[in-house]
């Protein structure tokens, strides 16, 4: 069981050790990322495996909770603790390239590898981790991963993007510092598991509120969450594509499961929920319009992507099982969608008009487009119908003015988004002179494979969404969650 | 009406620096500017993240320090604290050589010229006109123009 940590520890001791690797040895400095990654996701694989169902944790040095750090792990903490391995291999940054070149620098390759190693472990702890204040300092390292990541194209606009990138980032981690502050202060705790059984009696009022804002806002950085999410569109427009991949598909998902978890956990009153869906709300209104507008391909997705994770955070926010498997389902659809979508941004990153024709010369990445963009939108055999119907019709159960409001929100977006998203399909089918270079073959491999994913996926539909109800019902048994942190008897100490 | 105790001052003052960062965030062009209002808003926040521990009157958490017995400060915050001040000023410092960085490149640190000329470029590099700045009038439509295949009239009619 204690196992459990290797997947954070692994990826920490491989990215230091990567660089004086690799100036003995160009060869293993290459393939010690790609090598630590499989075996992440085989350790949590096999621990997935293993566990059988009931939820188990891990207290880190054998320090009880809740003063020491407990790593918690659920079937939604293994999801997305294996989802963080497999994405980052599917888009670790050398796989299909041509190393080696004149151009690259084997030191320069060793310390981008490093970074996104440090990536891995950092958003493996997000997942795992039961302690606000451990979530915090994972948090903040998977920023500071990504800041190296986004700049490392070296052009003078990334820099500017980056350090835009980076102020926003920060500001959002001292207002989630703030919020943990008043945590601290009104609980005396930040173990997530006892914060949940003093929450009805500490953080009822508009303090509790307070601090629940403060660190959505602050989290939702990473979680292009609307008022502090300025930064996307040009931070994905510079940077390279395989990290706006991660970046969009990953990182932001996980920054989701933070909230989540407190919004479960801790913040059980209407007041939090509806807090979220106004931002949801918001961020889907301006994510869309803005992609709708948009005239290059990846900041299209990029405002594309902040109007998805806007209907997340709504469907979250309706709260209760099916609140919580939808927003899984929506945020599992956008990670798979996502991330194949900036997969194939990566020759395709001129404007709109500049794709005409690249349909003709790349059949199969501009089928893998449809797909992908029918999926997103919604049509009903794929995957995406599924996720979008169960948001609608949680809001409609819901049946509050403003859910209903949120509904049609979700309609409208998802007008706007076939309209854009159709206007592309059309140009890839068009007539041009000059075709856009096809993708490269590992990122079509990459996109490939997760639309295989979506198919079988949407094919098995009904097994699925009976696994993912399992794991929303799992993940929303706050009592089970405290039962397992602390035992009854400390028999169960690791 | 609060007494105004000691502590309550120090409370004020924690907030205040959050809020005076905020501003400088939002109101400040020159970025050199933007990560001083940065670092006073982490300040606040460290200050106010220590204050949640603080108990009046007590010692340092220290075995052995001071009477036995007497109340001691809780030492969470502080170890907390510590955690983040370092990681603080490790973004900090990453702020600062990016900022370098930038003023290399293109030799000024104003926030929303360096920002056009930014868009400019995404702009430039993706082959599209330059986006409508807000110190611009809006004009054209925001349509993009009709696809190329069209005009030609390889397709009929507009559905």
């Amino acid at each position: 069981m204690s196992q459990l940590v290797l997947p954070v520890v692994l990826p920490l001791l491989a990215a230091f050790l990567l660089q004086p690797l690799s100036r003995v040895s160009g060869l293993a400095g290459r393939a010690l990322g790609p090598l630590t990654l499989v075996l992440c996701a085989w350790i949590t694989a096999r621990l997935w495996l293993d566990f059988g169902g009931a939820p188990f944790s891990v207290a880190i040095g054998g320090f009880i909770p809740p003063l020491g750090i407990v790593f918690y792990a659920d079937h939604l903490a293994f999801l997305f603790a294996l989802a963080v391995p497999l994405f980052a291999l599917l888009f670790w940054p050398e796989l299909g390239d041509k190393g080696g070149g004149p151009g690259t620098d084997p030191n320069r390759e060793a310390r981008r590898d490093a970074l996104v190693l440090l990536l891995v472990a950092a958003t493996t702890g997000l997942a795992l981790s039961g302690d606000l204040f451990n979530i915090y300092v994972f948090y903040e390292l998977a920023a500071v991963a990504s800041f190296g990541l986004v700049s490392l194209t070296g052009t003078a606009r990334a820099q500017v993007a980056t350090l835009r990138y980076l102020l926003i980032s920060a500001f959002g981690s001292v207002l989630a510092l703030v919020g943990i502050s008043i945590l601290y202060l009104q609980t005396g705790t930040l173990n997530l598991a006892q914060l949940s059984q003093l929450a009805p009696y500490t953080l009822q009022g508009p303090l509790g509120l307070a601090a629940f804002a403060l660190m959505v806002i602050g989290f939702g950085v990473k979680a292009e969450l609307f008022p502090l999410n300025t930064w996307v569109p040009e931070v994905y427009a510079t940077a390279p594509a395989r990290v706006a991949a991660l970046l969009a598909g990953l990182v932001s998902k996980l920054a989701v499961l933070v909230v989540v978890r407190l919004l479960v956990l801790v913040f059980q009153q209407p007041e939090a929920s509806q807090l979220l869906l106004v931002l949801g709300v918001l961020g889907v209104v301006t994510g869309e319009l803005a992609a709708w507008r948009a005239r290059d391909f990846p900041r299209m997705i990029a405002f594309s992507s902040i109007g998805q994770l806007g209907i997340v955070f709504i469907a979250f926010s309706i709260g209760g099982d099916i609140g919580l498997l939808a927003g899984i389902a929506v945020a599992l659809h956008h990670l798979l969608v996502k991330s194949a979508f900036f997969g194939l941004a990566a020759r395709w990153n001129g404007s709109l008009e500049g794709l005409a024709g690249a349909g003709r010369r790349a059949p199969l990445a501009a089928g893998l487009f449809v797909l992908f963009a029918l999926s997103l939108i919604g049509v009903p055999p794929l995957l995406g119908f599924w996720t979008k119907i169960l948001v609608l019709v949680g809001l409609a159960q819901g049946g509050a003015p403003l859910q209903l409001f949120a509904l049609a929100a979700v309609l409208l977006a998802t007008a706007v988004e076939a309209n854009y998203l159709f206007r592309v399909a059309l140009r890839l089918y068009g007539r041009a002179d000059r075709p856009p270079a096809p993708p490269a073959r590992w990122d079509l491999g990459a996109a490939a494979v997760l639309g295989v994913v979506l198919i079988g996926v949407s094919l098995a539909i009904s097994p699925a969404a009976d696994h993912l109800r399992q794991v929303a019902r799992q993940a929303g048994d706050v009592a089970l969650y405290v039962d397992t942190v602390f035992p009854k008897t400390l028999a169960g100490r690791d | 009406m609060i007494p105004l105790s000691f502590e309550t001052i120090v409370y004020v003052g924690a907030i205040g620096l959050v809020v005076i960062g905020a501003l400088g965030l939002v109101l400040c062009r020159h970025l050199f500017r933007m990560v001083l209002a940065l670092v006073l808003a982490e300040s606040g926040a460290n200050l106010l993240l220590v204050l949640s521990g603080y108990r009046g009157g007590a010692i340092a958490p220290i075995i052995g320090f001071g009477t036995p017995g007497a109340p001691m400060v809780d030492p969470i915050p502080q170890v907390l604290v510590l955690t983040a001040i370092v990681i603080g000023v490790g973004v900090q410092a990453l702020a600062v050589a990016v900022l370098v960085r930038v003023y290399r490149a293109y030799g000024t640190l104003d926030m929303v010229d360096l920002r056009n000329r930014m868009e400019l470029e995404i702009a430039g590099a993706a082959g599209i006109a330059a986006p409508s700045s807000a110190q611009e009038p809006a004009g054209g439509r925001p349509l993009p123009p009709v696809p190329a295949f069209r005009r030609a009239g390889a397709v009929g009619r507009e559905s």
